[in-house]
């Protein structure tokens, strides 16, 4: 359902109708929380088992039961359910919990209006608090999951701050395109991004326009520069100062109609702009007088020259496999790459195949976001989402908060200053101190079949670290004061603080 | 195997003194811990660096603001003479202590390129240490964060005192934005039995990986950071912060500073010097401020002040003519006050390009002879131990005062 500006601001003037309705949202949501398995914990995966990293990697961590699940329809068969998310029944939690936010399928200038209409006095904001909600709902709920691992994937690689004016609702937008596209081809990730406006306006390209001759102002090479540097061919891509300046000629004009117009936010190409002259870009010349065909052009030319299948394939290497990439897996996924056409679910097969990828060791730090959706699916949480956020903010990774166009990093040595917080997120976790968020601490012990304390410990520890904390460690918990079911959760919590749990 | 020919052997004590071809392979720490703490002050809204260190030896400067100008030293509501040629506000007063241990310095006809003259994009330029902020440039105290190989893993390397980051630390996770700092604190329930630290602590005992490496670091730092407190706080020596925001926040940075818990950098704000009326009544409660405030956390320092340098700067100075609202409007040249135990003191630095009316540009203002980086990159470099000032400011090539000692 689509509705217009004055449609929607009708419907949403009735607030005791919306009232009623999130009052029955909420029934339903809590009915449709996720199950616990029959025997949680039982399964132990062995250091390097591959299911583990597979569900540790290609989903923001497991829930109870899911190893179980893997281990039984194999490898191979997850691979192939998650490379397909089309085919993958999406669960009700997800959807029930992204019910009640209203802006998520609105266009910019709707969602500014509704924000207006609802929340006067905060100003600006809300729509951009909705898709950071959704975004945790979506990682924490979905049974896509390597879908939304991907959309986190290209929305660092493509990264536009909500914190920038207008991104704060044109972000929205932009996400939409990604998450179409995030197992597609990578051509049409990039086509979608310049003509994204969130991104012709986060990188500028709205005021790059036909040079002056008299002034020569005019020109504004941010987004050109970003494309190749961080898009496409990659820092080390093999192009010169020279070709990022015809690159944004060739983008001249690309803009998004502003202000009252009559859909203001959408793609516009302004002619007049458009520096129509002749071009080079990366040695191919560009034919004057093409308009609007120059920047898909240039679309083509980079996403077809090696440097971006070598680009792409390495930072793919980065997220899922090490920090250091292997430079092996990285051509032979960069050969993929080309012969399929930038195909990523294709590259994605071979990767989640690879030997590179089941010796990866537990190499990767989760990053604050991965961390707090991964400790919320562990222990099988029930969530707004909503509380969750300023947590993330004090981690250091709120979602699309990232100012500069590089996006979140990658690296450990960029996250281990924020473990103070991440203890601190696991302690109010598992006591219910995050606001809308509830543990259920004595049906995960009960699940997992067993009475003697340390038995529960052992259950929950494998099904949080994929294996037991060594039985010192099991002893000592259970040594601790056991006060009227705080004990299971002072396990929960030293389980998630635990160096292990920030290790995937 | 044979070695190839072109590659002679290489002993493993060569290695260690980095020498031969494979140097690259060696680990050679870039920098010891032990430079500077900075604080890095900000005074938003363009200061006005011909009211607060006016040019009292330039015989233009009288007939250029005839009624703003800061009266020669003898008269009444007169400026502290600094060197003969500069003075200083009055309301600066308690800066002069400190001058004249030589321990402060101050840079005149200081900026950046920007010739926006807007608050926002002057503030951008200099905040992210490049010459035009139209771009999406990290700041230059995050870039210094990173460039810097020391294994910091402290909560509290990088603390912004206010709501936000500013953009100087934009761009670094090792900074955090913090208006308490009581907000370090591990939060483990009163009821929870004592042992779950104990135990918590004992599982990042052993690993070498960096997460139990930094767990480590962490809770050592913790026990230190949990003593402090801010409300019980006594500075040393009766020294006396000014009950404002900057204060406080200058006071908690003494108090981290003391502790020793890793604080690299810091960010305070002043705000408000944007002067296009009434100048006199509004930059007296500033310079109040600014002065009390850095004597404050001078006296309160003391003999620690050795290790701590001080910055203090604008996005731009001022307008050299009054405007008829007994104010002045966006310049282009300001000061800078340099402040710590590595600063050359007691000095006015940069070269003074005049005020008559044929010295200044086009729009009748102060230029800049030397430019905010050529200051920022010799503390990166001598006072911070950052051997990167060249990855720090990419786009420049700084031309140093020599203003600092290097940290011995």
């Amino acid at each position: 359902m689509r509705l217009n500006r004055s449609e929607f601001l009708t419907l949403t003037a009735g607030t005791a109708g919306a009232l009623a309705l999130s009052g029955c949202t909420e029934i339903t949501r809590r009915a449709s929380a996720p199950g616990l398995p029959e025997r949680l914990g039982e399964a132990e995966a062995a250091e390097h088992s591959h299911e583990w990293r597979l569900l540790n990697r290609m989903s923001f961590g497991p829930r109870p039961g899911d190893l179980e699940r893997v281990r039984e329809m194999g490898a191979d068969a997850y691979i192939e359910e998650q490379l397909a998310p089309e085919r993958i029944e999406e669960s009700r939690a997800a959807w029930m919990r992204l019910l009640p936010l209203d802006t998520l399928e609105m266009d910019a200038a709707d969602a500014q209006d509704w924000e207006m209409a609802n929340y006067p006095e905060v100003g600006k904001g809300q729509a951009a608090v909705e898709l950071q909600q959704a975004c945790v709902l979506r990682s924490v709920y979905s049974t896509r999951q390597l879908q939304e691992v991907m959309v986190e994937f290209w929305t660092d690689h493509f990264n536009v701050s909500q914190l920038k004016a207008e991104c704060s609702w044109l972000k929205t937008v932009d996400d939409r395109l990604l998450r179409k596209h995030a197992l597609g081809k990578f051509r049409d990730l990039v086509n979608a991004s310049a003509h994204s406006p969130a991104m012709l306006f986060y990188l500028d390209n709205d005021k790059n326009e036909k040079r002056d001759p008299k002034t020569g102002s005019g020109a504004n090479e941010n987004y050109a520069r970003e494309l190749l540097e961080l898009h496409t061919l990659g820092v080390d891509g093999d192009y010169s100062l020279k070709d990022i300046q015809e690159v944004a000629r060739c983008f001249t004009g690309w803009t998004y109609k502003k202000g009252f117009t009559f859909w203001p936010g959408d793609f516009v190409f302004d002619a007049k702009k458009h520096d129509d002259g002749p071009k080079r870009v990366l040695g191919v010349p560009i034919p004057p007088g093409q308009g609007v065909k120059d920047g898909e052009q240039v679309i083509d030319i980079v996403c077809e020259h090696p440097s971006t299948a070598r680009f792409v394939a390495r930072k793919l290497c980065r997220r899922f496999v090490a920090d250091q990439a292997p430079e092996a897996l990285v051509a032979r996924l960069a050969g993929v790459f080309t012969k399929t056409d930038g195909d990523i679910r294709q590259v994605l097969s071979v990767l989640f195949r690879s030997e590179e990828f089941r010796h990866a060791g537990n190499r990767k730090l989760k990053r604050p976001f991965d961390f707090a959706v991964s400790a919320l699916r562990g222990v099988n949480a029930d969530t707004t989402g909503a509380g969750v956020l300023p947590y993330l903010e004090r981690m250091g990774q709120l979602p699309y908060k990232w100012t500069m166009p590089d996006g979140y990093p990658e690296r450990v040595d960029a996250w281990t200053p924020s473990l103070l917080s991440r203890w601190n997120f696991a302690l109010d976790l598992v006591t219910d101190k995050i606001p809308g968020t509830r543990v259920n601490a004595p049906a995960l012990a009960k699940a997992t079949g067993e009475k003697e304390p340390l038995e529960v410990y052992r259950a929950l520890s494998r099904s949080l670290l994929g294996q037991a904390l060594p039985p010192d460690r099991l002893r000592s918990l259970v040594d601790l004061s056991q006060k009227g079911g705080r004990e299971v959760r002072q396990c929960l919590a030293l389980l998630l603080a635990t160096p292990a749990f920030q290790w995937r | 195997m044979p070695q190839p020919s072109s590659q002679p052997r290489i002993s493993r004590r060569d290695l260690l003194r980095g020498k031969g071809k494979t140097s690259k392979l060696v680990f050679r720490p870039e920098t010891g811990p032990g430079g500077d703490v900075l604080i890095a002050i900000f005074l938003r809204g363009a200061m006005d660096g011909l009211h607060t260190v006016p040019p009292l030896g330039d015989d233009h400067y009288a007939r250029q603001r005839p009624t703003l100008a800061i009266p020669e030293p003898g008269k009444a509501k007169a400026a502290l003479d600094l060197d003969g040629y500069f003075g200083l506000h009055p309301d600066l007063d308690p800066l002069l202590e400190l001058w004249q241990e030589r321990r402060l310095a101050v840079v005149h006809a200081i900026g950046s390129p920007d010739t926006t003259l807007s608050h926002f994009e002057a503030m951008q330029t200099m905040e992210r240490g490049v010459s035009d902020g139209n771009t999406t440039a990290s700041g230059w105290l995050s870039r210094h964060l990173a460039s810097l190989a020391v294994e910091n893993t402290s909560p509290v390397r990088a603390l912004a005192f206010g709501d936000v980051l500013p953009k100087s630390l934009q761009g670094s996770l090792s900074a955090t934005a913090v208006r308490s700092l009581k907000e370090f604190r591990l939060g483990i329930p009163k009821d929870w039995d004592a042992g779950f630290r104990g135990l918590l602590t004992s599982l990042y005992e052993e690993g070498q990986d960096p997460a139990s490496r930094a767990g480590r670091n962490i809770l050592e730092l913790l026990e230190s950071l949990e003593k402090l407190d801010p409300d019980t706080y006594q500075p040393e020596r009766s020294a006396k912060y000014p009950e404002t925001e900057f204060g406080r926040g200058l006071r908690q940075v003494a108090q981290f500073v003391k502790a020793d818990v890793g604080l690299e950098v810091a960010s305070v704000d002043l705000g408000g010097w944007d002067a296009h009326v009434a100048q006199v009544a509004l930059m007296t409660g500033l310079m109040t401020q600014l002065s009390q405030g850095l004597h404050a956390l001078y006296t309160d320092l003391g003999d620690r002040m050795r290790r701590v340098t001080v910055l203090a700067m604008t996005e731009f100075g001022r307008r050299v003519h009054e405007n008829s609202g007994l104010g002045t409007d966006h310049g282009r040249a300001s000061a800078m006050f340099v402040l710590g135990g590595g600063v050359r003191g007691g000095k006015v630095y940069g070269r003074w390009p005049g005020v008559a009316p044929a010295q200044l540009d086009k729009d009748g203002n102060l230029r800049v002879t030397t430019d905010y980086r050529d200051i920022l990159s010799e503390v990166v470099t001598k006072r911070l131990r950052n051997p990167h000032a060249d990855r720090v400011f990419p786009d420049y090539t700084p031309r140093p005062l020599s203003l600092f000692e290097p940290v011995t």
